[in-house]
């Protein structure tokens, strides 16, 4: 092991939104060096049953960060401790870990961007691909008194889904929200969007 | 998504990715099993659980794995690959477990058939070496998770 000459990375923190997982470190700074970084992780059962076993992140080990994409590290819904360190050549710095263990339950979910359109008489909505852990509840109504609201589950990514069929002259709007399957939590409702039907209403 | 045995729900592991963890390692782990001739998961063990038997034994199998066979699995000198599905293995299996509450008020040959057979299962791993054991114990997750599925709710 090479002996530890170099400060250690500080004010580890991580960034989650939408399942993705971000996790960041104040820069070491050595004039006209390149610093490479190494981060680990262990989860809870590791924790409490081989605390000495760490696992080398997937995407960071090493990296010049100082940030690294954690996502693919962090697979059960459970606390995950996280270190970095610091080397250059044979000099390494001491393992920094994250105060806090984190937990991929404390993601913050953000209403989905939709685009609602109209094929004809159909009203088609496109829902951005957040990944395979997500799923969309979609509410649907037509914009008049006591307007009935429908909801179709929708889970496939990327691309545009048939909602309704719908009525000249008549206006429909849409809102939706995420759910996340691993996490057992939903997203705020997006802004609801509506679009009108060209065309009379015909008779009754 | 959700596992059903019989009265206990757990929500919030997919199954896909546990099959693609021991996926990208099975090869090697299998391949330190020399013991071919003995199964620890065998058919008395798996064969026509019912629902209500169910909960009982995937509690029972998934803490003996946690507890016995995962505990002393890893050394550091394991290969990253290894490190990286064992986590995934045992982080979710440990989420399965903690959500597992069998009823209490289940008939007792219910919980005892269940018993019954775990104990198989457990006398077959006690009569190999302990790091044999755990290795051929390790190897058979995969048998682990296909009567797992036989529970899960897509």
């Amino acid at each position: 092991d090479g002996v530890a000459v170099l400060p250690a990375p500080q004010n580890l923190s991580v960034q989650s939104t939408n399942m993705k997982h971000l996790l960041t470190w104040s820069p070491v700074i050595v004039p006209g060096e390149i610093i490479y970084y190494f981060v680990e992780y262990q989860g809870e059962y590791e924790s409490l049953y081989m605390s000495h076993i760490w696992i080398p992140s997937s995407w960071c080990s090493p990296t010049e960060g100082p940030a690294c994409d954690i996502t693919d590290d962090i697979t059960a819904t459970v606390p995950y401790n996280l270190r970095v360190r610091a080397t250059l050549g044979s000099q390494t710095s001491a393992w920094s870990t994250l105060q806090h263990p984190f937990n991929r339950n404390s993601t913050i979910l953000t209403p989905p961007v939709m685009e609602v359109t109209k094929d004809g008489f159909h009203l088609v909505i496109k829902l951005e691909d957040l990944g395979p852990q997500f799923e969309f509840l979609v509410a649907y109504w037509r914009r008049e008194p006591d307007a009935k609201e429908h909801v179709k589950v929708v889970r496939s990514r990327g691309i545009p889904v048939h909602l309704e069929t719908m009525e000249p002259g008549a206006a429909y709007c849409v809102k939706v929200r995420t759910f996340v399957k691993a996490i057992g939590r939903h997203s705020p409702f997006s802004q609801a969007e509506c679009v009108k039907v060209q065309g009379e209403a015909l008779p009754l | 998504q959700e596992f059903r045995f019989g009265p206990c729900r757990v929500q919030g592991v997919a199954l896909q990715e546990l099959r693609e963890a021991f996926w990208t390692v099975k090869d090697t782990v299998q391949a330190k099993d020399n013991i071919t001739s003995v199964r620890l998961l065998r058919k008395e063990v798996l064969q026509d659980v019912s629902d209500a038997e169910s909960c009982y034994l995937i509690r029972a199998l998934l803490k003996f794995y946690l507890n016995t066979v995962f505990k002393n699995y890893l050394d550091e000198a394991a290969d990253v690959r290894i490190r990286r599905s064992f986590s995934t293995l045992a982080n979710n299996f440990f989420v399965i477990a903690s959500k597992l509450q069998p009823s209490e008020d289940e008939m007792f040959s219910i919980s005892e058939s269940a018993r019954r057979r775990f104990l198989l299962f457990q006398r077959a791993f006690k009569q190999l070496d302990i790091q044999a054991a755990q290795t051929k114990a390790f190897g058979e997750v995969d048998i682990l998770l296909t009567w797992m599925e036989k529970f899960y709710e897509f």
